[in-house]
């Protein structure tokens, strides 16, 4: 499976994916996390120390004068297997974990690394991994196209005004011509019955999944641990569960 | 004339802006390891912007086990506490204004007193 | 006075800055808010209202597509983007005053 989680900053989706990620890997499943956000976070959802190292000079050259094409591809000989060996951090339950890097000043300082990421994840459209995918929050990275890689985009949604506003424009990703083959909402931090209704009618979007507000999970955040490791038995965590099930058994595709 | 800018998440603006061209960046945290980073990589931004001033807002704090996690992480800087409040929720639920929908609730209190702060009358 | 409002996602930036700005308004600043965010939600915390939120983003992109041209000062950009909100802050969605290329993480 090839899944992306976007939605509003905050809303929960690297606990979410991060969570997701676990799951998959402790079914067995080789999993590669694939990070595109500039800030730090995903990690340690994962639980995984947070390093700001993306991919190295190395594994790029630029490209010749008389040459089409983006300014740095991927060195002669070095495919994206090959990359996801050498730049991925293995984590807990075997998952691997490529970034692009963190930001600690102008974004041009992650450039070279973000050209490579693009290839690695461009040419790793085959069976060998399953992709999860974290963006940063809002409407950006989407926009761009940063969700093409994905066969299933989850957006998740905070019942809040907020949250299905975003929802309502993530949701336009499927009117585009690179609509991923499913879009579909993950309700977070629901406290009422009647979220999943509110945030289908407000967002046009079919709810995949709530997961109800989880005390544990908060604290988790506040301990920078991954909600697996932390509560594994929370009811958060039990809810994604039950979304690894349905997306990995395909009874959504 | 007074600016308030809501910026996009992140530091990414932030880095994008010329030197010195706000009066006042107002961080906000969460007392978590995730949100406490960004905001310390754009407290290192700001200065090297030559920003004059710069006021951590300690958001959805709980207990003084929270406030004593960013006073940690922001020693030496002003901080300004907000409580973790239901009422912030609730409005964000109905998409009104905490203002407008609960004007005495702890949470709208301390933002009220933190513009105080930034602009004292 | 320019304050800018930083911060991770979701840790209650738009929330503050729509308070702030109103609060100083009430104390009799002339205020402008700037929502910055491509993402825009700084409408609903304001006060003005979902309808009124989308709708300024949405003459926004209409205007970007229209002639791709950015109004690079503040007082274009409040002309044509701009809006009255709560307590009489002036409103504004101004998405990147440079908008970044498309590979921009």
């Amino acid at each position: 499976m090839r899944v992306a989680f976007i939605g509003k900053g905050g809303a929960g989706k690297s606990a979410i994916a991060g969570t997701f990620a676990r799951l998959l890997a402790q079914r067995g499943e080789p999993v590669l996390v694939i990070d595109s956000d500039p800030m730090p976070g995903l990690a340690l959802s994962l639980g995984l120390p947070a390093t700001d190292a993306g991919i190295p000079d190395e594994a790029t050259v630029e490209r010749a004068e008389d040459e089409d094409g983006p300014r740095f591809k991927l060195r002669p000989g070095l495919s994206a297997s090959d990359a996801i060996e050498l730049y991925a951090a293995v984590g807990p339950d075997g998952l691997r974990l490529l970034q692009f890097g963190k930001l600690r000043e102008h974004v041009g300082a992650l450039m070279r690394s973000q050209h490579a990421f693009h290839q690695i994840r461009e040419e790793l459209r085959s069976d060998r991994w399953h992709l999860v995918g974290d963006l940063p929050g809002g409407t950006r990275q989407p926009f761009f196209g940063w969700t093409q890689f994905a066969s299933v985009v989850l957006v998740v949604i905070e019942p809040s005004e907020k949250g299905m506003l975003s929802g309502r424009r993530l949701a336009r990703l499927a009117d585009g011509e690179d609509a991923p083959q499913q879009i579909l909402a993950v309700v977070n931090k629901a406290r009422h019955p009647d979220d999943a209704a509110r945030v289908e009618a407000g967002t046009g979007l079919q709810v995949v999944a709530v997961i109800p507000w989880d005390e544990q999970l908060a604290d988790a955040e506040r301990l920078g641990r991954a909600p697996i490791d932390a509560a594994p038995d929370a009811a958060a965590v039990r809810a994604v569960a039950s979304l690894v099930d349905q997306l990995h058994t395909g009874a959504l595709s | 004339m007074t600016v308030v800018a809501d910026l996009e998440a992140g530091i990414g603006t932030l880095t994008r802006l010329g030197d010195a061209a706000v009066d006042i960046v107002v961080i906000v945290i969460e007392p978590t390891p995730k949100s406490m980073e960004v905001g310390t990589r754009a407290a290192v931004v700001a200065a090297e912007k030559g920003i004059a001033r710069q006021v951590i807002v300690a958001n959805r704090v709980r207990d003084a086990a929270d406030l004593e996690v960013i006073n940690a992480a922001f020693p030496g800087h002003e901080v300004v506490v907000v409580p973790d409040d239901r009422a912030i929720v609730e409005a964000d639920r109905h998409g009104v204004a905490p203002l407008d929908m609960a004007p005495d609730a702890p949470a709208v209190r301390a933002l009220s007193e933190l513009a105080e702060r930034l602009v004292p009358t | 006075m320019k304050i800018a409002v930083v911060g991770k996602g979701g840790s209650g930036k738009t929330t503050t800055s729509a308070v702030v700005a109103r609060v100083l308004a009430r104390n009799g600043a002339t205020v402008v808010a700037l929502d910055g965010d491509t993402n825009p939600n700084l409408g609903l915390s304001l006060g003005v209202g979902v309808d009124e939120t989308e709708r300024l983003v949405g003459m926004r992109q209409a205007l970007d597509t229209a002639d791709g041209e950015h109004a690079t000062d503040w007082d274009s950009l409040l002309d044509a983007f701009g809006s009255d909100g709560p307590d009489g802050v002036r409103f504004a969605v101004v998405t990147q005053i440079d908008n970044p290329e498309p590979g921009c993480p």
